[in-house]
């Protein structure tokens, strides 16, 4: 039962990571309807800029306020500079912009920093607890914190501002939006920094997590992504949490616990193509 | 009377609580020009759509030629000799004006496999495709992406790919919206030629004074069920009707 | 020719015939597929247990491997029938995932281990290799755009590019949607099944790794950089992306990363591939045409 629960706590905490990455991804894809396969690259960016701004300064504050507005310019770059010229052609082509991008990005980190797996040793100013005989680390009691107020903080941009509400009405008919007196395309390049800045805090997390950073780290959760956010109805955000938490809770209890010798890559995919059959709009998705 | 070419017979549609048809009856002679007219959201379009296969009537009968058509898909309706054009054009448009219309002079191979591997760039082929042109006047571009083409042009390249399937019966999905004064005219002459060739028409009309002039016989809808039916006098007399189209802002031109 | 340059051509013929394959399905019906990399490991693993263990010549196992890519490939079509353009991205993505890690887990493929000692293919009593395996791969390519060619002059290569234009305008002429784009999937994946028969007795040892979904982004860019559509545009698309890391194999450390580059140059400034409508190729044979005329 001990087992049972920590395991767990720790597909919740994966869970939690899985959500912040497929965040910007969802929202991306709300908005542009582009398969932003590169977003995983932002998140590696994220983790490297991290580990960097760490290691000069000590300051894990620093780090991450420096990574979210580096990510934030590359997503704004990405946007402009690769995904707009092409929006107008069929969804593959920004789909393999997209991921020559990932390649792209991936090698330039893996020239910068090298091939090695380098190790974030920071440690978070959180509190760790032991109840009932169950250790929840400071680790995990601030990927818990910091994912619940980023998730509630971007809860609240979308649905309760005017930003949130201009994103809405830009991804529902970007014409009709831009006619209404909404700058759509500065619409989409916020949204993007947004999705990039969220995506460099959970690289970071990750780094922490797992105490690795390395050029390919994003590689899986690239696609893993994209599973999640069909599974969740592409285009809808809680959707698209719910559905991280649920895969970051079952890969640990299946592969962890019960010791089923799938791999994690597939699971995903299997997931979605389960879920594809029972609902084909996903599980949170409204539009048929 | 004739027997009828077709045949709808209590046909309703409902879309969860919405009844966007509501037991619809109507008959269409050989030979004949049917309009199928009515104020915006009276159900016509979804009418067309049964016919055509696009949906499967939730219950009614509908009868083409004799058989039960209800519920088949498009391309069998196509198969057994019913055209159409679409309200909101449909070209192919990577593929030239001549490839658009030759698609439809397929229409007895792509059932079958060994005529389905013959090549589909014949002499004979190309040279009926090219008469269906000259028919409709687009000869000229035939070699053009149809993609490049203006509306006008687009209409009769609908028509074009239509009569290329020799069908029986030809469904217009409002042909003559979006067109200007002179391209309407020469669009009537099109489908007056049509029937004198021998090919029944079903066609939706926004326009009244080209259904009143184009059309033998008039149904009317209202609210997904049947108002009227009959000549385009009647029709232009009948006071429910006149009561239909005002009682929606009295956007109709019925003089 | 050295052996080297040997192996490279070999291998640009074989991912040429995949990448036709995928151009039937992407570029001649218009339905997404990002999961080739699957079928083209399938045709390897069928052809490499044909005739390890099931101890048939490469020959006799060629027709039952393409009969049974392109089965598997009309079973994993029938999702493009139902499903909206971004879930059809994403399945065939997941599809490919999935069969690799079939490929890794289960003890009949060989698992992690993949399978060793595959047999060289025997022509005419003699064991094909080297020059001879190339101008083996050449030929199948040749037979295989010799296909590609008559299909597209076909009643069935029409109807499937009028599925692509526009669906709802095709089946209204008779074009049933179910049996073009299922026709297009049977023939692409057994296209790949063919390419992955001869990689497998070309390399004589396979593991699920080499189909993974690198191998399909691979494939795809190939398609797209050609030109899709366009029946040389794969070959040029595999010549390109095949010879690109071998110019950059000097520059050890930069070469992938020039790849990318490249990679992502050539999609944001020629979207519609070198081979395609106003490519800069043909604008400039265009020009030439009229030039001499």
């Amino acid at each position: 039962m001990q087992l049972f629960l920590e395991q767990m706590l720790n597909g919740i905490a994966i869970g939690a990571i899985y959500a912040m990455i497929t965040l910007g991804l969802a929202l991306v894809y709300g908005i542009l309807r582009i398969l932003h396969v590169a977003h995983a690259a932002v998140y590696t960016v994220g983790a490297y800029i991290g580990l960097a701004i760490f290691s000069a300064t000590h300051s894990i504050l620093l780090s991450a306020a420096g990574a979210m507005v580096f990510c934030a310019g590359l997503g704004f770059l990405i946007e402009r500079f690769v995904y707009f010229p092409l929006l107008k052609y069929p969804p593959y082509v920004p789909l393999i912009g997209s991921i020559a991008c990932l390649l792209a990005i991936e090698e330039l980190c893996r020239l910068a920093a090298g091939p090695y797996i380098l190790s974030f040793p920071a440690q978070l100013p959180f509190p760790s607890f032991t109840v009932g005989g169950i250790v929840i680390s400071s680790t995990l009691t601030a990927v818990y914190c910091i994912s619940a107020g980023v998730l509630a903080l971007l809860w609240f941009i979308t649905t309760r501002t005017e930003l949130g509400l201009a994103m809405r009405a830009t991804s529902q008919d970007m014409a009709i939006a831009s006619s209404m007196g909404i700058n759509s395309h500065r619409i989409i390049s916020l949204t993007f920094m947004i999705g990039s800045a969220v995506a460099a805090i959970a690289g970071i997390l990750v780094g922490i997590y797992y105490n690795q950073v390395y050029p390919s780290m994003g590689a899986v959760p690239a696609y893993k992504t994209l599973a999640l956010i069909v599974v969740g109805g592409l285009g809808s955000v809680p959707g698209a949490v719910l559905a991280s938490i649920l895969l970051g809770v079952g890969e640990t209890l299946l592969i962890g616990y019960a010791g089923i010798p799938l791999p994690r890559d597939a699971l995903a995919f299997i997931a979605m193509i389960a879920v594809l059959l029972w609902r084909p709009q996903g599980l949170l998705g409204g539009r048929g | 009377m004739d027997e009828a070419l077709l045949s709808l017979r209590e046909i309703s549609m409902h879309f969860g609580g919405l009844k966007a048809l509501d037991k619809v009856s109507f008959d269409l002679r050989e030979g004949e020009i049917l309009g199928l007219i009515g104020p915006n959201g009276a159900g016509k379009t979804t009418c067309f759509n049964t016919v055509s296969g696009v949906y499967r009537p939730t219950s009614g009968e509908i009868r083409f030629r004799g058989t039960r058509t209800d519920g088949l898909p498009p391309h069998r309706m196509a198969a057994l000799g019913i055209g159409r054009t679409f309200q909101i054009v449909r070209p192919f448009p990577n593929l030239t004006v001549l490839e658009n219309v030759i698609v439809a002079a397929g229409l007895n191979c792509y059932g079958k496999l060994i005529p389905s591997c013959r090549p589909w760039k014949g002499r004979k082929t190309r040279e009926e495709a090219m008469e269906i042109l000259a028919r409709v006047g687009l000869d000229s571009q035939a070699e053009q992406k149809a993609g490049l083409l203006p509306l006008g042009n687009l209409r009769r390249l609908e028509l074009a790919r239509a009569l290329a399937l020799k069908p029986h019966l030809l469904l217009l999905d409002e042909s003559f919206s979006g067109l200007r004064h002179e391209e309407i005219a020469q669009q009537e002459e099109l489908v007056r030629k049509t029937r004198e060739s021998g090919i029944s028409i079903l066609l939706i009309e926004h326009n009244m004074r080209v259904a009143m002039g184009l059309c033998d016989r008039l149904v009317v809808l209202d609210h997904g069920m049947k108002l009227a039916e009959g000549k385009p006098e009647s029709i232009r007399n009948n006071p429910e009707v006149i009561r239909a189209y005002l009682g929606k802002g009295g956007s109709a031109n019925a003089s | 020719m050295s052996e080297y340059s040997i192996t490279i051509g070999t291998l640009i013929a074989i991912q040429a015939i995949v990448a036709c394959g995928l151009n039937v399905i992407v570029g001649y019906a218009g339905q997404i597929s990002l999961g080739h990399a699957a079928f083209f490991g399938i045709g390897a693993y069928a052809s490499a247990l044909l005739t390890t263990a099931g101890g048939l010549s490469f020959w006799s196992a060629l027709p039952i491997v393409l009969g049974i890519t392109g089965l598997i490939g009309l079973f994993l079509g029938l999702p493009s029938l139902r499903l909206r353009e971004d879930f059809l991205a994403i399945t065939t993505i997941g599809i490919n995932f999935i069969v690799v890690s079939v490929f890794q887990y289960v003890p009949f493929f060989g698992g992690a281990l993949g399978i060793g000692g595959i047999p060289r293919i025997v022509l005419f009593g003699e064991r094909i290799r080297g020059v001879s395996f190339l101008l083996l791969s050449a030929g199948f390519l040749a037979i295989t755009l010799l296909i590609c060619w008559l299909f597209t002059r076909s009643w069935s290569g029409l109807a499937c590019f009028a599925l692509r234009e526009d669906e709802t305008a095709a089946s209204s002429m008779g074009v049933s949607p179910v049996r073009f784009k299922l026709t297009a999937f049977i023939l692409g994946t057994a296209m790949a099944g063919l390419g992955g028969a001869l990689y497998a007795h070309f390399m004589r040892f396979i593991s699920a790794t080499d189909f993974g979904f690198p191998m399909s982004v691979m494939i795809l860019s190939m398609v797209v950089l050609g030109g899709m559509g366009t029946l040389w545009g794969p070959v040029l698309g595999a010549l390109v992306l095949g010879i690109l890391p071998e110019v950059f194999r000097p520059l050890t450390d930069y070469r992938m990363f020039l790849y990318a580059a490249l990679l992502l140059l050539m999609i944001r400034f020629q979207p519609g591939g070198l081979l395609g409508e106003n490519s800069l190729a043909r604008q400039t044979l265009s020009r030439l045409k009229g030039g001499k005329s």
